[in-house]
């Protein structure tokens, strides 16, 4: 009987091959707009993390604290909690580093003696770069004998805090709208290969066909033109992904940093195909809905 | 044990179409069929008869539960089909072959694939099935025309392959409407030659049509429809 269904939906596939070709077509523009947006939206979670873990509390320390002293307040800052990493710049470190940035020592040639102040560098765990999390490690830093100023960029981490609300919400928002209108058109193409073989389901009926037997190969035809839908979107999308990102390297620079922009990883890809068929079996079920024969 | 009565009922009561005061109406106040009443004994052969709109082909339809009765009770082989369960209807169907004028053949496929579609319903395995399509075709004439496509066949041949499908799962009951209407003298003879023999061989068979030359030449039970009324019933 498995055979027959299957035999049964590869010759439904063959014999309306133009809407089988529509609808798998649909399947991929939906999931190139869909898959788009997921690339979209990852990149920029990446970007957003990598943001975050270069999100940093400054303490700069008053001019007599010496290593041994800067390294017990390491220690202690380090058992606040949230927090991941502590680390000690010396004012000599802190000079090279700007020296470094300026691109050559010329600029501070000058100068006599090192104006800048020890510091230290702490980075918060991902969980706590929070406002919240923030506002605990100041609480528990600032006031600390030999602390001299803290530099915690609050505004900073609540815009980012923001932004990373705002794009996970829209990813799931978004990609949930174009989803449901994907299986809308989906189902709709399908439900047109339906009325172009009403004969035949009639004729199946009229001998006995039970609804199971009609129905299966339908949706067995639904997934495989969502699976191939799905690998002509993978396709589509890292044709243009291969196209694009040099034509926009620039402009990508700026906005991604260092970050190179990514494409779907292996798993990624195949949710991406799996996400097609089931999308196809959907539209499949949803397109028989109502169907009597 | 239940079911083993319903055989008995059925096998011994010997009428496995029995319809009690039916009627049938699309619109209200116009009904196609009117308080019919008629029973059909097994292995009969019964013409129907009657001019169009008589409601021949609305009766046929509620016998393969096609249409539901609007009131009274059909019994066929002692289920009542006006209460069948949606999913009780594909199990009645595969009991009765329909024959319709039209033919109706899917296209793409060839005759065998045609005519094996209503054993792969039942989930008759494949060596199995291509045998009796096999001898089904045969007795038809068509065994040699296997692997053609309906549209190269001639309505008669077509009607033939139509006629295999509807009996290559033996089934009890055939209900054929204007088998024949499609096809000139000589051919008419050759398929309703096929549905008398299916007869004979223990199917009971209902052949709806308004070619009174044909009810005279087979002088088999005829019963007459008019107005969606029953008229004479003559043995």
């Amino acid at each position: 009987m498995v055979a027959v269904l299957v035999r049964t939906a590869l010759r439904g596939l063959q014999s309306s091959a133009v809407t089988s070709v529509a609808a798998a077509g649909t399947i991929a523009i939906a999931l190139v707009l869909v898959g788009a947006f997921a690339l979209i939206a990852g990149n920029m979670q990446g970007l957003l993390q990598r943001f975050g873990e270069e999100l940093q509390v400054v303490a700069y320390l008053e001019s007599d604290i010496d290593a041994a002293a800067a390294q017990q307040m390491v220690e202690r800052v380090a058992t606040v909690e949230g927090v991941q990493e502590v680390e000690w710049v010396s004012p000599e470190r802190a000079l090279e580093r700007l020296r470094e940035s300026l691109g050559g020592g010329g600029l501070l040639e000058g100068l006599e003696e090192n104006p800048l102040p020890a510091s230290l560098e702490i980075t918060l765990a991902p969980s706590h770069r929070t406002p919240e999390g923030i506002a605990i490690l100041v609480e528990a830093v600032d006031g600390l004998p030999g602390v001299d100023e803290l530099a915690h960029g609050q505004d900073w981490v609540e815009g980012y805090s923001r932004v990373l609300v705002l794009v996970r919400s829209a990813a799931v928002g978004l990609g949930g709208v174009l989803a449901l209108a994907a299986l809308l058109i989906v189902a709709n193409t399908i439900r047109l290969a339906v009325y172009a073989r009403e004969d035949e389901l009639a004729i199946l009926s009229l001998v006995g066909a039970s609804r199971t037997f009609v129905r299966v190969p339908f949706l067995l035809e639904g997934t495989l033109q969502g699976a191939v839908g799905g690998l002509v979107a993978l396709g589509l999308l890292y044709a243009a992904f291969i196209m694009l990102v040099p034509e926009v390297q620039y402009g990508l620079e700026l906005f991604l940093g260092s970050q190179q922009p990514r494409f779907f990883a292996v798993g990624e890809a195949a949710w991406l195909v799996a996400a097609g068929a089931g999308l196809g079996m959907c539209g499949s079920g949803a397109a028989m809905l109502g169907w009597r024969a | 044990m239940r079911g083993s009565g319903r055989r008995a009922t059925h096998a011994g009561g010997e009428s496995p179409i029995r319809l009690y005061h039916v009627s049938k109406s699309y619109l209200a106040g116009s009904f196609a069929l009117h308080d019919v009443s008629l029973e059909i004994r097994k292995g009969e052969f019964v013409f129907l008869t009657g001019p169009s709109g008589a409601g021949k082909t609305t009766l046929l339809k509620l016998l393969f539960a096609a249409e539901r009765p609007s009131e009274g009770q059909i019994l066929v082989r002692g289920r009542n089909v006006g209460r069948l369960r949606e999913s009780a209807v594909p199990a009645l169907r595969r009991r009765i072959g329909v024959v319709f004028q039209d033919f109706k053949l899917l296209p793409r496929r060839t005759v065998e694939e045609n005519v094996r579609v209503a054993l792969d319903v039942t989930g008759t395995p494949p060596r199995e099935a291509r045998a009796k399509v096999f001898q089904m075709l045969k007795q038809v004439g068509l065994q040699h025309r296997r692997f053609h496509h309906p549209l190269s066949l001639s309505g008669g041949e077509q009607q033939r392959v139509a006629l295999a499908r509807a009996l290559v799962n033996e089934p009890e009951i055939l209900l054929a409407d204007e088998p024949t209407g499609n096809l000139d003298p000589e051919l008419t003879l050759e398929i309703m030659d096929l549905v008398v023999g299916a007869s004979t061989r223990g199917t009971t068979v209902i052949v709806a049509t308004h070619d009174m030359g044909l009810v005279e030449r087979y002088g088999k039970r005829t019963i007459r429809l008019e107005g969606g009324r029953m008229g004479e019933d003559l043995q």
